[in-house]
Order: structure tokens, then sequence, then C-alpha cells
């Protein structure tokens, strides 16, 4: 799973969002670092919904357009939690690698 | 009104770049999400700016960079922009081991400077010349990259080389080396900047390449024909032996007749194959036409090269029917996003 598609997951993990929502709500989670581009989301949105991890979830008028909201599919609430195990776990390494973790890193022996 | 559009209609200009298919499905959508961005709920202030705003470079650019990945799709793509996709990795592929084998060259040459193969001349020496040499080099990187599919390297480094070959190019343009300056440059464009760029379609949806039979080729072809072209050459028989542009339209069209009994056999699946030799039969016959302008002296020459392209002609003619099967029309998309 890619970069943008796990933040996009993660954007629709809590309820349904929009197009520009799932743009600002990935902004924030990933603290700026990631501004995804409406052409970068669109492909992301479309690969998911082709793969079966995201779906319409309804369209609400909003000055005169037609906002489509999406959601996680069962599919691929299961797709995210497994990608977020495996970068909990892939973190947890890279910290004890690095030293960032037990008790010299915490500060305990000292 | 700047330009009679308002910023909608400006978006909607810009998603026209996207395939007719794609913009049914999506094109509500995006240009909703485009507008979320600018607009504020300001009567006022959102009217100046649906009359005065524009895309932003980097908007048009993720468009245009999502319309390449599309047109040059990947395997879920409907099968006709699977078709151009796969046959420009195709023929992007075949151009960057001709330059690979040109480096594999390149380093031969460098084994004899060093004394360790004794039978060969010694290469010229100096800057450009070092240049040349590890251009080739970096080229056999580039390919090898691309078939391990570590994209990012092989674009990274193929920018570069293609900068180094500008420069080259320049530098030989500004002493007065070039023979033909509507030669070198066609070359630069057709060989180095336009397979870079079309390596656009070697996009995280494409599907992987057959590693075994490009890397096979690397030595297969720098065995088959690079080295007796080279013995030819050293042995004084280099006037039987084709230049480069002849050579690429005869391997093309060796290419094509080794393909026609199989496009000719209706079994299907071979129209990706049968495009690619069409898009590399376009790419050797301009670098032919182009070159031809090294031997306006030589009408000798120039007689050679013609004769080169009837052949590499009657050849593609033989697999051009099966191309165009290939781009039959568009199926539609599975409906995966209706609502309900």
């Amino acid at each position: 799973m890619t970069g943008q598609a796990f933040f996009v997951l993660t954007a629709l993990a809590d309820g349904p969002r929009h197009g520009y929502g799932i743009v600002s709500e990935v902004t924030e989670l990933s603290q700026g670092r990631v501004k995804l581009k409406i052409g970068s989301l669109y492909g992301v949105l479309d690969r998911l919904s082709a793969d079966g991890l995201i779906e319409p979830d309804r369209e609400e008028a909003h000055d005169g357009r037609l906002r489509r909201y999406y959601r996680l599919t069962g599919d691929g609430r299961r797709a995210l939690a497994e990608e977020a195990d495996l970068r909990a776990s892939t973190a947890r390494v890279v910290r004890t690698r690095l030293g960032l973790t037990g008790p010299e890193a915490t500060g305990a022996a000292g | 009104m700047s330009g009679d559009l308002d910023l909608e209609q400006r978006y909607r200009r810009a998603l026209r770049l996207l395939p007719g298919y794609y913009r049914d499905k999506w094109e509500e959508d995006m240009v909703a999400a485009f507008l979320d961005g600018w607009l504020t709920g300001d009567p006022d202030e959102d009217s100046v700016t649906m009359e005065y705003d524009r895309p932003s470079r980097r908007e048009v650019m993720s468009v245009v960079g999502l319309a390449a990945r599309l047109y040059l799709g990947g395997a879920s793509a409907p099968r006709r922009y699977f078709a151009w996709g796969q046959a420009v990795r195709g023929a992007v592929l075949a151009v960057m081991l001709a330059h690979a084998v040109w480096g594999l060259g390149q380093l031969v040459l460098f084994a004899r400077s060093r004394h360790l193969i004794g039978w060969l001349p010694p290469p010229p020496g100096g800057f450009w010349p070092a240049l040349g040499y590890a251009v080739g080099y970096a080229w056999i990187v580039v390919f090898v990259a691309l078939v391990l599919v570590d994209y990012r390297t092989a674009r990274v480094i193929a920018l570069l080389v293609t900068a180094a070959d500008l420069a080259t190019v320049l530098h030989a343009q500004l002493a007065g080396l070039l023979v033909s300056p509507f030669a070198s440059w066609s070359y630069w464009v057709l060989l180095d900047l336009a397979p870079v760029l079309a390596m656009a379609a070697f996009h995280r949806d494409a599907p992987p390449v057959a590693r075994r039979p490009w890397l096979l080729a690397l030595p297969a072809w720098y065995l088959l024909v690079s080295a007796p072209v080279l013995a030819a050459e050293l042995t004084g028989h280099s006037a039987w032996v084709p230049d480069v542009p002849g050579l690429c339209c005869l391997l093309v069209s060796l290419l094509c007749l080794a393909h026609a009994p199989r496009a000719w056999s209706g079994r299907g699946g071979t129209g990706v194959w049968s495009l690619t030799l069409v898009l590399l039969a376009a790419v050797a016959a301009l670098d032919r036409i182009t070159s031809l302008a090294l031997y306006q002296q030589d009408p000798h020459l120039i007689n050679v090269g013609l004769a080169e392209l009837l052949i590499l002609a009657v050849a593609v003619a033989l697999v051009a029917p099966d191309a165009a099967r290939a781009q039959a029309p568009v199926s539609a998309p599975p409906p995966h996003l209706r609502l309900g």
C-alpha cells in the first residue's frame, strides 16, 4: 500500500468525507508533510474503489454542485488495520535499532 | 471577465486532458474538490475568485500526471489504454537497451585503454570523451534499473544523462564540430529526451517487466550484433556495415518479420507487441531520415538510407493491422462507483 493510499484510508477511518475533505484531513494527519493534489487524490480514489476498499456514501448539494462522499468498505477497514499493524511493528523495530526505546533512551538508566 | 471563462470552466478545460471514460466518472467530483479549495462561502469574495483566479500550475501538473498515467495505462486500465501503455513501455525499454548496448561497447573500449584487451584501438582522451564514456555506463544503469522496477533511479539517472548529452551537443555546436547540427539535435530529441519523457509510462500501476528476457537481451545484442560489426570495422570491412540508424532500421525490420506470423495467426494477444514494433519503427525511421542530413555530399549513402527505409516500411506494414486491432474501442469500466 502506498503512503498516499494509507493516508486516504486513514482519513476515511472515522467517517465519510468528500474529496476536498480528504485532502484537508490528510494534510492535518501528516502534520502538513503530505499535501495531496486533486489529480493525485482521484488517482488514488480510483484505485482504492477498483480494489473495493472504498465506496461512495452519499451526495450532497453544496453551492449548486454535488459533493460526493466516500466511506471505507469492510475490506478497506481490514486492509487499513493490517497496514497500520505492519507500520507500527516496523516503527518499533526502527526505534529499537536506533536505541530510542528501552531504559537508556527513556532516561531510566540515568 | 478574463477570457470569458470562470474558474469552474477553467478547471473543466484542464480536465479535458483526461480520457473520456475517466471524465465521465470523476469530472464533477474533481471540479467540486478543486473549487472547495478556493471558495470561502462569502458571496462577494467567491464571486471575485470565480472570475479572476486560475488553476495553479501545480494543480494543472497533477492533472497532466494523472492523464499520462491513464493514457499509458496499467493492468486495470481499459484495453486500449493498457495496450498503449505496454507499447510505450516496451519501446522505451528497447531504446534504453540500445543505449545500454552502446554503453557496453564503451566499457569494452575502456577495458582496451587499460590494456585489458589487446586488439582494440585505444579510445581518445580528454573531458568530453570521458563524459561520453560516463554517459554510456549510465545508460546501462538506467536500463537495468527499469528492468528491476526501480523507476525512480532510472528516471533520475536518465535525466542526468540527457542533460550531459545536451551539454555535449551544445559544446560541439559552439566549437563548430557538428557535421550536421540538425542531425545531432534531432538525435538528442528523439533518442534522449523523448524516451526519458515517455518513462512516465513506468508508473505504479504498470505491470513489472519480464526481467530475464530483457536482461539477456543486453549481452545477446552486444555479442550477436555489436561485436560482429566492430570486428568487421576493425578488419577493413566497414563498407559492408550499415551505420547505426541503418542498423536499427534493419533490426526493427527483422523483429517485424519474426513477429508477423504470430500477428497474422489470429490467435489474439499479439497486438501489444505489434503496436510496440510500430512505435519502434517510427523512431527508427525518424532517426534514419534525420541522420541522412549527415550524407548530403554522398548520394550513394542517401540511396542506401532510402533503401533501409523502404525495407522498414514493408516490414512494419505486416504488423500494422494487428497493432490497429490492439486499439479496439474502449470498453466501459466496471461500475464500481455506483451509488447505492
